[in-house]
């Protein structure tokens, strides 16, 4: 392997691993505010990335509009699973393990539904935009790089939104604390709505870029929940920054790994990972060692 | 459920099984046997994976994972190695054991529930990736064929037995057998101390371990064995299916269907997993002609038992007769 082929999976891994840090990054927010590990995380991926499509080709909405749509319309389809399913489980007992089988139904339920409803063919979207950087030796389609740009840009919306608003505040306190939070008159349902939601945009965030490069079907789910889940163990399960961090860092595995080997082992080496972490640092790589 | 049994619950076991025993008398069919046949190996599988579920607590979502490692192992070392497939079951099923204490070690360690269900989805896609991927030997999702049945052999009385496609009453027999021993393991590590341990640990963890319970090696043990009884259901199921695909074997459908088999029937009884899969694979066989609703079903199922009857079919007939019984004394 050549410096400059090196040179161009890492920038190609930390493109793909900034996607994988938006979908990390909504298992993280779920789990870190209300416990509850979301199986059907894919699905908010798979749904939004149908929105998308349905809006950008076969409505020709322009992508500027279409996005926000079908990013606002995966929000709403969160908060209504969250309030239709997950609110009455945290209230009951084993809500542990509830939860997790509850949003394991509605995986398959909503996987089964696109099926039914959209057909089993791989759709696509077109690229947003078209054209090559040049930087060095290094040929970067600006599709790619756009990727990339909306990723920084939603991290950095959403550090902002945490840090910095009420509703941020909210969050983070419910998280630390559900009761104490209570206390002081935080509204802890409607703090795990507003996140489901979140977490649902951050997903057909992911989709609406990745719609372009990778096909949408009614599987497509899957293999980034389960993405998204190394990205998690990786950075230490509901840490928002973790997740951020974890995602880059697969991307740019998996793209060495994937050169080394050949890119049928993606997956392989992902989860090898993931399972190296466990044994090694079950707190995550870059998690703090609980004392 | 954890008293000695009464007499008439011995009474309801036997019936079970001399009505089991009795089937093929009643009917030879062949698509009817079959039918019961993968209502069986379903009912080890939904009953191993109960056992850590449900009673140690460990809430794995990867067993299909022992499942496919069962079958693939058993079909490539009687293929290859040219062995029966008397001896193959059990090796293929220590093979799966052996990924199952690999799995279970680091698993035990952490003791958290959404990373054992993270860890264990992730290497049963490991699984299940690595034999698609390597077509050179598992002929990936082409399918592995030419998987020999079981031998033959004779019987005082009965005269010749033969394992063959035509005939499904040996495989019947086989699967019923292995069945019963697989549910009398588990009822006897549920009896033995280890089983109320982990019980009390299931219910109360910290209460447990303030009297001193410490079961990180019982239950890595358990894990095992739950992991060798998947393992004998799936080389049980090489044999008799005799082609393997990688989505078939080792697919997440295979253990969504047997999550929803214990859910429907009851976690944490002993009975619930078999009546799951009694019902299930019954209603899978109904909806043959739904098939493309299948899926949309269970996972409308998992919802709703989880969401309005969380403790399964089985606790709504004690609780009916509760109901019926304090109504007609009263």
């Amino acid at each position: 392997m050549t410096f400059a082929i090196f040179l161009e999976q890492v920038i190609n891994g930390i493109i793909i691993g900034s996607m994988y840090a938006l979908i990390g990054s909504g298992i993280a927010l779920i789990y870190g505010t209300m416990r509850v590990l979301n199986l059907a995380h894919g699905e908010f991926y798979m749904l939004g990335g149908y929105f998308i499509f349905f809006l950008a080709v076969t409505y020709g909405v322009p992508s500027w509009l279409a996005i926000p749509v079908a990013v606002f319309a995966t929000f709403i389809l969160g908060v209504l699973i969250q309030r239709l399913t997950i609110h009455y489980l945290l209230e009951k007992e084993g809500w542990l393990f509830s939860t997790i089988a509850v949003t394991l139904g509605l995986s398959i339920f909503l996987q089964n539904a696109a099926l039914l409803m959209f057909g089993e063919q791989f759709q696509s979207v077109p690229y947003y935009i078209d054209g090559m950087v040049e930087i060095g030796s290094i040929r970067l389609p600006l599709q790619r790089l756009l990727i990339f740009v909306v990723a920084v840009i939603t991290i950095a919306a959403m550090t902002f939104i945490l840090k910095k608003t009420r509703l941020g505040w909210a969050i983070r306190a419910t998280s630390q604390d559900r009761d104490a939070a209570a206390v002081v008159g935080i509204p802890a349902h409607r703090i795990y709505l507003i996140t489901f939601g979140i977490a649902g945009a951050l997903g057909a965030i992911a989709a609406a870029m990745l719609a372009p490069i990778y096909a949408i079907n009614p599987w497509s789910g899957l293999p980034i929940l389960l993405k998204g889940f190394v990205v998690v163990i990786l950075g230490g399960l509901g840490s928002f920054p973790g997740a951020i961090v974890g995602g880059l860092f697969l991307g740019v595995v998996e793209a060495i790994g994937v050169q080394l080997t050949s890119s049928e082992w993606r997956d392989v080496i992902a989860f090898a990972l993931m399972i190296a972490v466990i044994w090694w640092r079950p707190w995550g790589l870059f998690g703090k060692k609980p004392s | 459920m954890f008293q000695p049994l009464k007499s008439w619950q011995w009474l309801l076991i036997a019936t079970a099984i001399v009505v089991m025993a009795l089937v093929p008398l009643v009917t030879r069919n062949s698509y009817l046997l079959h039918v019961f046949i993968l209502t069986m190996i379903f009912g080890i599988f939904a009953s191993a994976w109960n056992l850590v579920t449900g009673f140690a607590g460990l809430k794995t979502f990867g067993h299909h994972a022992f499942f496919g490692i069962g079958a693939y192992a058993s079909a490539l070392i009687s293929i290859n190695a040219g062995l029966s497939p008397w001896l193959t079951v059990w090796i293929a099923a220590l093979v799966a054991t052996v990924f199952g204490l690999f799995i279970g070690l680091p698993i035990l360690r952490i003791n958290s529930m959404p990373h054992v269900a993270i860890v264990t989805l992730g290497f049963a896609e490991i699984v299940r990736i690595v034999i698609s991927n390597l077509q050179s030997i598992t002929r990936g999702e082409l399918g592995l064929w030419g998987i020999p049945a079981f031998e033959g052999f004779n019987l005082p009385w009965i005269g010749e037995v033969n394992f063959t496609p035509a005939d499904k009453l040996p495989y019947y027999y086989l699967i019923l057998v292995l069945l019963i021993a697989s549910v009398a393991v588990i009822a006897l590590i549920m009896r033995s101390r280890t089983g109320l341990a982990m019980i009390a640990m299931r219910d109360a963890e910290e209460a447990a371990e303030s009297l001193g319970v410490n079961l990180t090696r019982q239950k890595l043990l358990v894990f095992g064995v739950s992991a060798f009884l998947v393992g004998v259901a799936g080389a049980f199921y090489a044999h008799y299916i005799s082609i393997l695909t990688p989505t078939a074997a080792v697919g997440i459908d295979l253990m969504i269907l047997v999550i929803a088999m214990a859910l429907v029937g009851g976690l944490s009884t002993l009975s619930g997993p078999l009546v799951g899969a009694l019902i299930l694979t019954g209603a899978v066989e109904l909806m043959r002609d739904l098939d493309d609703y299948r899926l949309l079903v269970y996972g409308a199922m998992v919802i709703l038992i989880v969401m309005f009857l969380p403790k399964g079919l089985v606790t709504l007939a004690p609780m009916l007769t509760r109901r019926f019984a304090s109504h007609s004394s009263s």
